[in-house]
């Protein structure tokens, strides 16, 4: 049987200006998520795959369409209440880590919480526990620049999961990886989609990295879904 | 996000470009710095003109001048002349019997005469030209005269005057103690008849100058009055030779002290060019004014003019004001770059604090903050080098201007309310300066600034 779905789009659409010319990014992409389950969007670079995650991660709004997270209607919401989505419904991963380099990979994993107003002695302590859950309790005090890739890329997932989202967008999250490192991700997006039941909405142009763990396969091309398969 | 924290993101990033922030902070400091340096000197101006005003006792004061029209008015409206003495500008005479008559107005301790004698002063030698002012004893006993070394004359009729520090200081006499008991000779010019009808035949072809006779007269000094600064406002500090009434008389003069009087005089009109009134108080101000009007003088109270002089320090305040705002705007116009700059390089960073879930607030208050505190520490540090600017200038100032043998004077004045001021309005600039740069951060695309590299 079916899990329930907790990500639903329908006839989703986003164009860009670019220039004068309209083009588009995604055209009429309707998907279901279900809850628990972990879905590889692949395609080829330009496909759309980057504008689908940002959508669902509430990073941008669509031109056309409906996106429905866990209930809530994404496309329709507000400036504030998507920041608020972005802060408890749904964590991001990207390419590039996008960490600050400024603050420690505690301090990072620590910024969702001073965002949801948690107390500075609550916040130290979750975000300790999540760089334990990824394994990298013993470089919390170092910053960015002292980490190497995968442990970048683990910080960030950390701080991904600090409000307790229920689901995970990866864009590309191995894309500036070595293959070791990025299967070494994979695996920590699989685990925790496995022992914690969290929804994980992964993107790559690899479909061989993710097929191993992939439950559903979304395959993307010129902004439009060719198609779909999963398993139970 | 909470307050404090959005306090340590904004000192964070202002701690990773530190110099910036102390470029940017220090244009505040220069402004809030000017700026209060500037009103402390107003402030300090206006506190000593005050002082200055007080002690010269003519608060008390009230002068009375022939009927006609006023050259010492300042506000005419004010001082509706009774109808009576207006036609052909032929008021009473300000006589001796007028002076007497004013004396006698119940409130009124004292009435006398204006007069100033023309006259070469000398003191061993040196001699200058000044006006020699004719001050009964009770007055120059008053604190209206500050008599510092010596003392003043006993009586109307004592042979003896009272000279300024400043003058026995141009005579070359530089102790003023030491010039006490010493002889200053007045030579006053009187008109000579005789060369008169002289000087009216031949003219100035004749080339012998003015009908003037010279008269030669030697008086003790029995006291030295310490200068007062700012001239002791306007009144009898200003004068630098004080005589009593009684060896006055014995002076010949010429009867023109002013152009004024010389205007006066030629309508044929004997009497005294105006006469001092000294009040017991100020209460008595107006009943005595309006008696002193039904005789059909007009009048002259510093009190009233005293308003005038606020006014003036007033406007004096606001065009220093002005000035340091000038430096005040640049300052917010370096906030503004500062802060616009900031915008482009975080740009990244603020994409990625939406990202993880910054709302538009958080981010305004974050780059607002930074803003704030710019110009909180900027303001701070404005107060300190307003402060300390004013203390050297006024060091510099007083160590000029007493090797010219004036006193110490506080130039400037800092009432805590001006650094408090300085301080928030510093803030408050910074505050506003920070409105657009945050807005514009609080606009930022999230998916436009990830790709941004």
């Amino acid at each position: 049987m079916n899990p329930r779905p907790i990500v639903r789009t329908a006839s989703l659409g986003k164009t860009y200006l670019v220039g004068n010319v309209r083009v588009a990014a995604l055209e009429d992409v309707t998907m279901e998520v279900g809850e628990g389950r972990f879905v590889a969007v692949t395609g080829v670079s330009g496909s759309g795959k980057s504008t689908l995650l940002n959508l669902l991660g509430g990073l941008d709004t669509p031109s056309a369409g409906t996106i429905e997270v866990d209930g809530a209607l994404i496309s329709a919401m507000d400036r504030e209440a998507l920041a608020r989505y972005r802060r408890f419904g749904a964590g991001m991963v990207f390419q590039s880590f996008n960490l600050i380099m400024a603050r420690t990979a505690l301090e990072n994993v620590e910024l969702p919480l001073i965002f949801a107003n948690v107390d500075k002695k609550e916040r130290r302590r979750r975000a300790a526990d999540l760089l334990e859950r990824v394994g990298l309790s013993q470089r919390a005090h170092h910053r960015p620049a002292e980490l190497s890739g995968g442990e970048q890329q683990r910080v960030a997932v950390a701080r991904a999961l600090a409000n307790g989202p229920r689901i995970l967008l990866a864009d590309e999250p191995t894309g500036n990886l070595d293959s070791r490192t990025a299967a070494e991700i994979v695996g920590l997006l699989a685990g925790l989609n496995r022992d914690r039941g969290l929804t994980v909405v992964m993107v790559s142009h690899e479909e061989g990295l993710v097929r191993e763990f992939a439950h559903d396969i979304v395959r993307l091309r010129d902004g439009r879904v060719v198609s779909a398969e999963g398993r139970p | 996000m909470r307050f404090a924290d959005a306090v340590e993101f904004s000192l964070a990033g202002l701690r990773k470009r530190k110099l910036r922030t102390f470029l940017t902070a220090s244009g505040v400091t220069i402004g809030i710095g000017a700026l209060v340096s500037m009103i402390s000197f107003g402030k300090g101006m206006q506190k000593n003109v005050t002082k200055a005003f007080n002690a010269s006792g003519l608060f008390n004061t009230l002068m009375v001048l022939p009927a006609g029209p006023d050259p010492a008015s300042g506000d005419p409206d004010d001082r509706p002349r009774p109808a009576a003495p207006r036609p052909g500008r032929s008021g009473p005479a300000l006589d001796d019997a007028a002076v007497a008559e004013i004396a006698r107005i119940p409130g009124v301790r004292l009435a006398y005469p204006d007069i100033n004698i023309p006259a070469l002063i000398g003191l061993e030698g040196e001699e200058e030209f000044r006006l020699i002012r004719v001050v009964p004893a009770a007055v120059a006993a008053s604190r209206a005269v500050q008599v510092k070394w010596g003392r003043a004359y006993a009586s109307d009729d004592e042979k003896g005057v009272i000279v300024s520090r400043t003058l026995v200081r141009r005579l070359g006499a530089g102790d003023p103690a030491a010039a006490v008991g010493k002889t200053l000779r007045v030579k006053s010019v009187s008109l000579d008849f005789g060369r008169l009808v002289a000087f009216a035949l031949g003219g100035a072809r004749s080339g012998q100058g003015l009908p003037l006779a010279e008269g030669a007269y030697d008086f003790p000094i029995v006291g030295v009055s310490d200068i007062q600064a700012f001239g002791g406002g306007p009144g009898l500090g200003s004068n630098d030779v004080l005589i009593p009434p009684g060896p006055a008389r014995g002076i010949e003069r010429l009867p023109i002290t002013s152009v004024w009087d010389l205007f006066r005089m030629s309508g044929g009109r004997p009497g005294y060019s105006a006469v001092s009134a000294t009040l017991g108080s100020l209460r008595d101000l107006e009943p005595v004014r309006s008696r002193v009007r039904e005789m059909g003088f007009s009048t002259f109270a510093l009190a009233d003019e005293f308003a005038e002089v606020t006014r003036t320090f007033y406007v004096m305040d606001m065009i220093l004001a002005a000035v340091g705002m000038i430096a005040i705007v640049v300052a917010a116009l370096g906030i503004v770059n500062t802060m616009v700059m900031s915008i482009l390089e975080r740009f990244r960073e603020i994409g990625v604090m939406k990202a993880v879930g910054a709302g538009d607030g958080d981010i305004r208050r974050i780059f607002f903050f930074e803003s704030g505190a710019i110009g909180f520490l900027g303001g701070a540090a404005g107060c300190v080098l307003g402060w300390v600017t004013s203390l050297l200038i006024n060091r510099v100032a007083n160590l000029y201007l007493a090797g010219l043998g004036m006193p110490y004077v506080d130039y400037f004045a800092f009432p805590i309310w001006l650094f408090l001021g300085a301080a928030a309005f510093s803030l408050l600039v910074s505050l506003v300066s920070g409105i657009y740069p945050a807005r514009r951060a609080a606009r930022v695309d999230p998916v436009v600034a990830l790709r941004h590299d």
